[in-house]
C-alpha cells in the first residue's frame, strides 16, 4: 500500500476513474458495432503505460470490481486479479518504451494476451465450470470434442481469443499515445519518452 | 445503476453496509464449501431469498438472477453433459455420449454460480456504493480508492452518452458501422479515437479541482454520508465470520477424510 500511495500523484488519481469509464464505454461500443474483440482494457493498459505498474494493477482490479458492483457484468470480479496483472504488465512495457513503436506494442499485446489466457483458464475452469455463458463457449466445446480436458479447453479458448484482443488493444494505445499532446504525456513519468 | 435504494431505508436496506457485505461473503463461502447441489441450493433458498424478500426486492432479484444465470446454465448443461466421462449414458448423439455424471457436475456448478452471482447481485441491489465505500474507508481503505470507485460509477453514464453521440455524429458524416467485419473494424477507429482523446483531455481540470479542495491533505474529514451501526450488528458480523471460518474448516476436514 505504501509504494502505491507514493506513486500516486493527483494526475494519476484522476486518470484512473476516467480510464475505468473508457474500459466500459469502449467495451460496450465494441459490442454495439459487433466487433469480435472485447476491447475492454484500453483504459487499464493506458494507465499502466503512463503511470506505472501499481496504478495499472489498481485500475484493472477496480475496473472489474465496478463491473460487478454496477451489475453490468456480475462475473467480472472473479477475474479482477487477472486484470490487475494485465495493468501491471502494461506498466513494465511502458517503462521499457514498447508502446511507442508499433511492432513492439503488438508484441506487448501478444505477451499480455498469452499471460491473460493462462491465468484466466483455471478461474474459468474451477469457478465457472469451464464456461463463460458467451459465444466463446463454442470454442471450448470444439476443444473438448477433440479430446482436451476442461482446463486444456479453456486454455485453448483463451489462447484463441485473448492475444488477438490484447494486440488490438495495444495497437489502439499506440495510436492514442501518438495523438496525445506531449504536454499531456509530460505529466506522467512512467513511459519512456519517445525519440523522434 | 440497478440499485433500488429507497429514500428512507428500511429492513435489509437499513443494515450497515459491512453487515450486508459479511452476509454475502458467508453465502459465497457456503456455496464453495457445500459438497452437494442440494446443500448449495439450500443456501440460496434459506439465506438469499429470505433476505431479498426482507429487502422487498424479491421480484427484481429473481429476474436478475435468471438473466445472469441462463447463459451459464445452458453452456454448462451442454458442455459438461457431453464431455464429462462417466458410465451412465443418458443420450447418444453421433460419437458423443451425454452422461448423467456430466449433468450432475453441471447442476453443481450452476447452483454454486447461482449463489455466488446472486449474492453479489443482492448486495448491490440493497447497498449504495458510496455508503459501502464510506464504511470501508472508516475501516482503513485509502480515501483515494473510494474516490476512484465513486467517480468511475458517476462518470460512466456520461461516457456512454458521449460514445453514442460520437456514433451518431460519425454516422451522419457517412461512416458505415454495419456490414462486413472489415467495414466494422475500420469504423471502429473514428469512434474510439474521439472518445478516448476527449476524455483524457479533461482530466487536468479534474486534477485542479481536487487540488483546490485539498484532497491530498492528511487528517480527518467529515462525510456527507452518516452510517448507522449497532452493537447487535457488530456481534452478528463476528458470528457470521466465525461461521464462515467453521464452514471452511469443516470442508477441509471432509476433504482429508475422503
Amino acid at each position: 500500500m505504501d509504494g502505491l500511495k507514493r506513486s500516486f500523484g493527483t494526475m494519476t488519481l484522476v486518470l484512473i476513474p476516467v480510464a475505468i469509464a473508457i474500459n466500459i464505454a469502449v467495451g460496450q461500443l465494441a459490442l454495439f458495432v459487433k466487433v469480435p474483440l472485447y476491447l475492454d482494457s484500453i483504459g487499464t493498459i493506458l494507465v499502466g503505460v503512463l503511470a506505472g505498474p501499481w496504478a495499472g494493477a489498481l485500475t484493472g482490479f477496480l475496473s472489474n470490481a465496478i463491473w460487478t458492483l454496477a451489475g453490468w457484468y456480475t462475473p467480472a470480479f472473479a477475474f479482477a486479479g487477472v486484470a490487475a496483472i494485465i495493468g501491471a504488465l502494461a506498466g513494465v512495457f511502458g517503462r521499457a518504451g514498447w508502446p511507442n513503436v508499433w511492432w513492439k506494442a503488438i508484441l506487448a499485446g501478444l505477451i499480455t494476451g498469452l499471460t491473460a489466457a493462462i491465468l484466466s483458464a483455471p478461474i474459468a475452469t474451477y469457478v465457472f465450470g469451464g464456461v463463460m455463458g458467451s459465444g466463446t463457449d463454442v470454442i471450448v466445446a470444439m476443444a473438448r470434442s477433440i479430446g482436451l480436458d476442461s482446463l486444456g479447453a479453456n486454455i485453448a479458448q483463451g489462447t484463441f481469443s485473448d492475444p488477438m484482443d490484447k494486440m488490438a488493444t495495444y495497437l489502439i494505445v499506440f495510436l492514442v499515445l501518438r495523438a496525445l499532446p506531449l504536454r499531456f504525456l509530460a505529466r506522467f513519468t512512467n513511459l519512456k519518452a519517445r525519440s523522434g | 445503476m440497478n440499485s433500488e435504494v429507497s429514500r428512507t431505508p428500511t429492513g435489509l436496506h437499513a443494515l450497515h453496509p459491512l453487515t450486508k457485505l459479511t452476509l454475502m461473503l458467508l453465502a459465497l463461502v457456503a456455496a464453495a464449501a457445500m459438497p452437494t447441489t442440494l446443500a448449495v441450493l439450500a443456501v440460496f433458498l434459506g439465506l438469499l431469498l429470505p433476505l431479498a424478500a426482507w429487502g422487498r426486492c424479491l421480484g427484481a432479484f429473481l429476474r436478475t438472477c435468471l438473466r445472469v444465470m441462463t447463459p451459464f446454465f445452458i453452456s454448462l448443461v451442454l458442455i459438461q453433459g457431453f464431455f464429462t466421462p462417466g458410465p451412465t449414458a443418458l443420450l447418444r448423439l453421433g460419437p458423443f455420449r451425454y452422461t448423467l455424471e456430466g449433468l450432475l457436475v453441471a447442476l453443481l456448478f450452476s447452483s454454486r454460480l447461482l449463489v455466488g452471482l446472486g449474492a453479489a447481485t443482492l448486495l448491490m441491489m440493497v447497498t449504495r456504493p458510496d455508503a459501502l465505500m464510506r464504511a470501508l474507508v472508516a475501516r482503513g481503505l485509502p480515501n483515494q480508492i473510494a474516490y476512484i470507485v465513486v467517480t468511475a460509477l458517476q462518470i460512466v453514464p456520461t461516457f456512454q452518452a458521449r460514445a453514442h453521440s460520437i456514433l451518431d455524429a460519425q454516422r451522419s458524416r457517412g461512416l458505415e458501422t454495419e456490414g462486413r467485419l472489415i467495414v466494422r473494424l475500420r469504423a471502429f477507429a473514428p469512434l474510439v479515437g474521439p472518445l478516448i482523446l476527449s476524455s483524457l483531455m479533461e482530466i487536468e481540470e479534474r486534477a485542479i479541482a481536487l487540488e483546490a479542495r485539498a484532497f491530498n491533505r492528511a487528517g480527518r474529514r467529515t462525510s456527507l454520508i452518516s452510517l448507522r451501526d449497532t452493537r447487535g450488528q457488530a456481534l452478528l458480523r463476528r458470528v457470521l465470520l466465525l461461521a464462515g471460518l467453521a464452514l471452511v474448516a469443516a470442508r477441509l476436514m471432509l476433504w482429508r477424510a475422503a
